[in-house]
C-alpha cells in the first residue's frame, strides 16, 4: 500500500456546459491536514462532493486506501471511512440534535427497534468528548446556525472516519467555538485521521494546514507545503494577481444622525438595546454567537415585533415599523445571516432574487421591463463579480460565495439609506471580500449608514468607525476604532460568562 | 425559473449548453406532449369516431372547462397553496347563475355579476382565513369544499333555474372551426403566461411559493398576494360555473364534483411542484389535454369506468416519477 490514503487523479466535471473541474489531482497522507483554497466557484466543493459520491466525475479516478474506487453509493463511502461536513448544512430540522447525529445509523436492539436510551447516551458521550455543550433533545430548528454547525461536526466525527472533509466549517464559527474546532482537528491528526479543510479565512489555513492546494476556475494552480507559502503568495495564487489586503477607510467626518434606537426589547433575547447611527459611518456590532446580534438586526428591520422601546428615523417621527416591507420603504435593508432560509429563493433564478425588492419600480403600465431587469442583474454581476452561467440560473446551483454576493446585490439594488449587514463576507473569497469592503466605503461616501455584524474580529476592527459589543442581549460597551483591539472586544463580549447560549 | 419562458425564449442561444438546460427543464413537458401525440395516433388508428370534427370540438370544449379552473389552481399551487373548493364552487355557481337568470335575457348581466361576485367573495374568505387566522390552505379550502357543497345541495337537489337562449347558444358558437369556449381558454392561457412573465404580481407568486420567509424579508406584500391568488382561482371556478350553465341550460346540482382533483392532477402532470415556487402554463395545458384526450379515447374505445380510473391513476404516478427523475 502506498503512503497515500487518498489520491484523486485528473478529475474533471462539468455541469450543463460549465466546466467546474478540469483534470484536478490531489494526494493525501494519513494524519495530515490539507488546506483547499480558491475563489468562489473555483470548484472546491464540487471536488469534495465527488469524493463523497454526491456527484460523479466525468473523468479521472479515485484511489482510496490503495484501491481504485468504483462508483459507490454515499452510504458505502461513509462506511469506507470518508465523512464530509458540507458547506450547506444538511440537517433534518424537525429532528433532535441526537437524532441528527446518528441519522441512518441509529442504535437498535435485537428486534430492530430503535433504542432511544442508547441513542441519547452515545450522543451525550460524543458531545462531551468533543467539548460541545448542547441540549441533545432540542430540535435542530431551534438552534442558531453556529450551533447547527457544531452538530454537523459532531455528526461527521461520530462516523469514526479515516478521512474527514470540512467544507468551510468555520464560516459561521467564532471565538471559543473556533478554538474548539481546532482542538478537535489537532486530536484527529494525532489519531492518524486525514483532514481536508476548506476555508476562505487564510489565517486558519496557516494555523492548521500542513499542505495547501489552490484551485482557480476549476484548475489546479499549485500544491505547496505550508512552510513554503506566505499569505501574499497564497492570495496571489488564488486571485491570479497580487492583492493589497488593506481595509479601505473613509476620510470624511461623522455625518448627521439617521437612526436612533432606544431601549429596544423583543421577546427573543434583546433586553433594552439603545444605539445611534450616523450617515456615512460603519457601526460594527461584535459579540459572541447567541449574544443577540442577529436579533438586533431583525428588530431594527421590523422582522421581529418590538415588545418595548422605540426606533426613530432622524428625519421622520416614530418608526416602529410592523413589517420588513415598511422598513424597506423607510429606506432600510437587511442582508441576513442565514442566506439559505432568510436570504435566497434557492429554487428561483438569480434575476428574481436580485430584483425582487424593486420589482414594482421596473414596470411600465404594470408590465415588467425585461431589459431593465437584466440591466439591474448585469450591473450587480459586474460590481460584485458574480460567477453565474446566466441570469436564469437557479441560485442553488451557484457556489456558496456567489450566493452571498447575490443576496448583497439584491439589497444594493434598493438604494437604501441604512444597510444592516449580518456577516456580509461569510463564505466570500479574499478578492471579493475586499471588493465588498470597498463597496461599503463607496456606500458610506454616498451618505449611507451601515450596521455591520461580524464574527471576524479583524473585519470588525478594520472596517468599523465605532464598535458596539453585545453580550447577553445587551450592549456591553462601545469602543471607538482607536481603542478597539481584539482583546478588549473579547473581554466585553465574554464578561459575566456569556457562553450560556450554548447550554 | 419558469419553463414557459424557456419554451419561447430559447431561440436566442442555440449552443449546446442552452440546449442541455432547456432539456433538463422541459424534458418532462416534452414527454407529456409526446404522450398526447401517441394518444392521438392511437385514436386515429383505432377509432373511426375519434378524428372527426364533432369529437375534436368536444374534446376542445371539455379541455377548456377543466383547463380554465386548472389555470387558477396552478397559480394557487405555485404559491405552495391548494384550492380544494373549486369543484363545489362550480356547483354553487351554476345554481346561482341559473336561478338569477331564470331564462330571461335581461337577467344575463345580473347573473354574471352575481356569480363572479360570489367567486370574489369566496376567494376573499379563503384569503382572510389563510392570512389573518393562519389556517393552512388545505384545511381552509377543504372546509369550503364541504360547506359549498352543502349550500349547493340545500339550494336544490334537482335542476333549478334556466339559462337564457343566448347563453345556451354561446355553448355551440364557433369562430372558425373552433368553439368560442376553447378560444376563451386559449386567451386565458396567454394571459396567464403574460401574468407570470411580465407582471410584478406574477413574480410575487413565485417568491411566496419559493420561500415565504425570504419573500417577507424582501418586502413582498404576502397577504395581498394570497388574497389575489385565491380570488383569481375562485373566479376561474365561477366562470366555469357559468360555462356549465350554457352547456346544461339549467342549474344542475350534479355538476362540479371532482373538479378539484382533476385540476390538481392536471397541474401536477404539467410539472408544477406541490411545494410551490415552480409552475408551467404549457405544462398545465399538457396535463389538461392529456386527461381530456385519455378520457375521451377510453370512452371511444369502450373501456369501462373502473379501468378509466385506474389508467388515470397510473398517469399521475408516472408523471410524478418522471419529474422526480429529471429534477435530480
Ligand atoms: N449542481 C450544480 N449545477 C450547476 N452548476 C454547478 C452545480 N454545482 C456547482 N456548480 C458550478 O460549479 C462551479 C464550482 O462550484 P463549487 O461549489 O465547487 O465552488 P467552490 O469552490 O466551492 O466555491 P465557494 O467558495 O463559493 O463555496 C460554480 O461555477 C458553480 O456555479
Ligand atoms: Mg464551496
Amino acid at each position: 500500500m502506498s503512503e497515500y490514503i487518498l489520491e484523486m487523479r485528473n478529475i474533471s466535471k462539468s455541469f450543463a456546459g460549465v466546466q467546474a473541474l478540469k483534470e484536478v489531482s490531489i494526494r493525501c497522507k494519513p494524519g495530515l491536514v490539507y488546506g483547499l483554497v480558491g475563489e468562489n466557484g473555483a470548484g472546491k466543493s464540487t471536488l469534495m462532493k465527488i469524493l463523497a459520491g454526491a456527484y460523479r466525475a466525468d473523468a479521472g479516478e479515485i484511489v482510496y486506501k490503495g484501491a481504485i474506487r468504483d462508483q459507490a453509493s454515499t452510504a458505502e463511502i461513509i462506511d469506507s471511512g470518508i465523512s464530509i461536513i458540507y458547506q450547506e448544512l444538511a440537517l433534518v430540522r424537525q429532528m433532535s440534535v441526537a437524532e441528527n447525529i446518528f441519522l441512518g445509523r441509529e442504535p437498535r436492539n435485537r428486534l430492530g427497534i430503535l433504542n432511544l436510551g442508547e441513542l441519547y447516551d452515545r450522543a451525550g458521550e460524543l458531545l462531551k468528548r468533543l467539548g460541545i455543550r448542547l441540549n441533545l433533545r432540542l430540535p435542530v430548528s431551534e438552534l442558531t446556525i453556529a450551533q447547527q454547525q457544531l452538530v454537523e461536526i459532531a455528526k461527521a466525527l461520530s462516523q469514526n472516519a479515516d478521512l474527514i472533509v470540512m467544507d468551510e466549517p468555520s464560516a459561521i464559527l467564532a471565538g471559543s467555538e473556533l478554538d474548539q474546532l481546532f482542538r478537535i482537528i489537532e486530536s484527529l491528526k494525532l489519531q492518524g485521521v486525514t483532514v481536508i479543510y476548506i476555508s476562505h479565512r487564510l489565517e486558519e489555513v496557516f494555523r492548521i494546514a500542513d499542505e495547501v492546494t489552490i484551485l482557480k476556475d476549476g484548475e489546479l494552480v499549485a500544491t505547496r507545503p505550508i512552510g513554503e507559502l506566505d499569505r501574499a503568495t497564497l492570495v496571489e495564487f488564488m486571485v491570479g494577481r497580487p492583492l493589497d489586503e488593506v481595509f479601505p477607510q473613509t476620510e470624511h467626518e461623522q455625518g448627521e444622525l439617521v437612526l436612533v434606537a432606544e431601549d429596544v426589547s423583543t421577546d427573543t433575547i434583546l433586553a433594552g438595546v439603545s444605539l445611534e447611527l450616523y450617515a456615512g459611518e460603519i457601526l460594527g456590532i461584535a459579540g459572541m454567537v447567541g449574544s443577540g446580534r442577529t436579533e438586533l438586526a431583525r428588530a431594527l428591520f421590523g422582522a421581529d415585533p418590538l415588545t418595548g422601546g422605540s426606533i426613530k428615523l432622524a428625519g421622520g417621527g416614530e418608526a416602529r415599523w410592523g413589517s420588513p416591507a415598511q422598513a424597506i420603504n423607510a429606506g432600510l435593508a437587511l442582508v441576513p445571516e442565514d442566506r439559505k432560509t432568510h436570504g435566497l429563493f434557492t429554487a428561483l433564478s438569480v434575476r428574481i432574487n436580485v430584483t425582487i425588492p424593486i420589482l414594482s419600480s421596473l414596470t411600465r403600465l404594470g408590465v415588467l421591463k425585461r431589459a431593465a431587469e437584466e440591466a439591474v442583474v448585469r450591473g450587480a454581476q459586474e460590481r460584485l463579480s458574480i460567477v453565474m452561467s446566466s441570469s436564469d440560473q437557479e441560485t442553488q446551483f451557484l457556489s456558496g460565495g456567489n450566493q452571498q454576493k447575490v443576496v448583497l446585490a439584491k439589497w444594493l439594488s434598493t438604494d437604501p439609506a441604512v444597510i444592516i449587514l449580518d456577516e456580509p463576507t461569510r463564505g466570500v473569497d479574499v478578492g471579493a471580500k475586499f471588493e465588498i469592503y470597498k463597496l461599503m466605503r463607496q456606500l458610506n461616501d454616498r451618505g449611507i449608514a451601515i450596521v455591520m455584524i461580524s464574527s471576524e474580529l479583524p473585519e470588525i476592527i478594520g472596517m468599523s468607525d465605532r464598535i458596539l459589543v453585545m453580550n447577553d442581549g445587551r450592549i456591553a460597551g462601545e469602543l471607538a476604532r482607536e481603542e478597539a483591539g481584539e482583546a478588549r472586544i473579547i473581554e466585553l463580549a465574554t464578561m459575566g460568562g456569556s457562553e450560556a447560549a450554548l447550554t | 425559473m419558469n419553463q414557459t419562458a424557456n419554451l419561447f425564449g430559447g431561440k436566442s442561444k442555440r449552443d449546446s449548453r442552452a440546449r442541455a438546460v432547456f432539456l433538463r427543464r422541459n424534458g418532462p413537458i416534452i414527454m407529456v406532449y409526446a404522450f398526447i401525440l401517441l394518444l392521438v395516433i392511437i385514436g386515429i388508428t383505432q377509432s373511426e369516431r375519434f378524428f372527426t370534427e364533432r369529437n375534436l370540438t368536444n374534446v376542445a370544449r371539455q379541455s377548456a372547462f377543466l383547463g380554465i379552473v386548472a389555470l387558477g389552481q396552478m397559480l394557487v399551487i405555485l404559491t405552495a397553496g391548494i384550492d380544494l373548493s373549486v369543484g363545489s364552487l362550480v356547483k354553487v355557481s351554476i345554481l346561482v347563475s341559473a336561478i338569477v337568470m331564470n331564462g330571461e335575457s335581461g337577467n344575463v348581466l345580473p347573473a354574471i355579476i352575481a356569480t363572479l361576485g360570489l367567486g370574489v367573495l369566496v376567494g376573499l374568505i379563503h384569503g382572510f382565513l389563510i392570512n389573518e387566522l393562519r389556517i393552512a390552505p388545505f384545511i381552509v379550502t377543504l372546509a369550503s369544499l364541504v360547506i359549498l357543497r352543502g349550500i349547493g345541495l340545500t339550494i336544490s337537489s334537482s335542476p333549478v333555474g334556466k339559462a337564457s337562449r343566448e347563453v345556451m347558444m354561446f355553448y355551440v358558437q364557433k369562430i372558425g372551426p373552433i368553439p368560442v369556449i376553447a378560444w376563451m381558454f386559449f386567451v386565458l392561457i396567454v394571459l396567464t403566461m403574460l401574468l407570470l412573465r411580465y407582471t410584478v404580481f406574477g413574480k410575487y407568486l413565485f417568491a411566496v411559493g419559493g420561500n415565504i420567509e425570504v419573500a417577507r424579508l424582501s418586502g413582498v406584500p404576502i397577504k395581498a398576494v394570497r388574497y389575489g391568488v385565491y380570488v383569481l382561482c375562485s373566479l376561474t371556478a365561477a366562470v366555469t360555473g357559468l360555462l356549465w350553465l350554457s352547456r346544461m341550460g339549467v342549474g344542475d346540482p350534479a355538476i362540479g364534483d371532482g373538479i378539484e382533483l382533476q385540476t390538481i392532477t392536471a397541474v401536477i402532470i404539467g410539472g408544477t411542484s406541490l411545494f410551490g415556487g415552480r409552475a408551467s402554463v404549457l405544462g398545465t395545458l399538457g396535463g389538461v389535454l392529456l386527461l381530456g384526450i385519455t378520457a375521451n379515447l377510453l370512452v371511444m374505445l369502450g373501456v369501462n369506468q373502473f379501468i378509466q380510473g385506474l389508467i388515470q391513476g397510473v398517469i399521475i404516478v408516472a408523471a410524478v416519477a418522471l419529474y422526480k427523475q429529471e429534477g435530480d
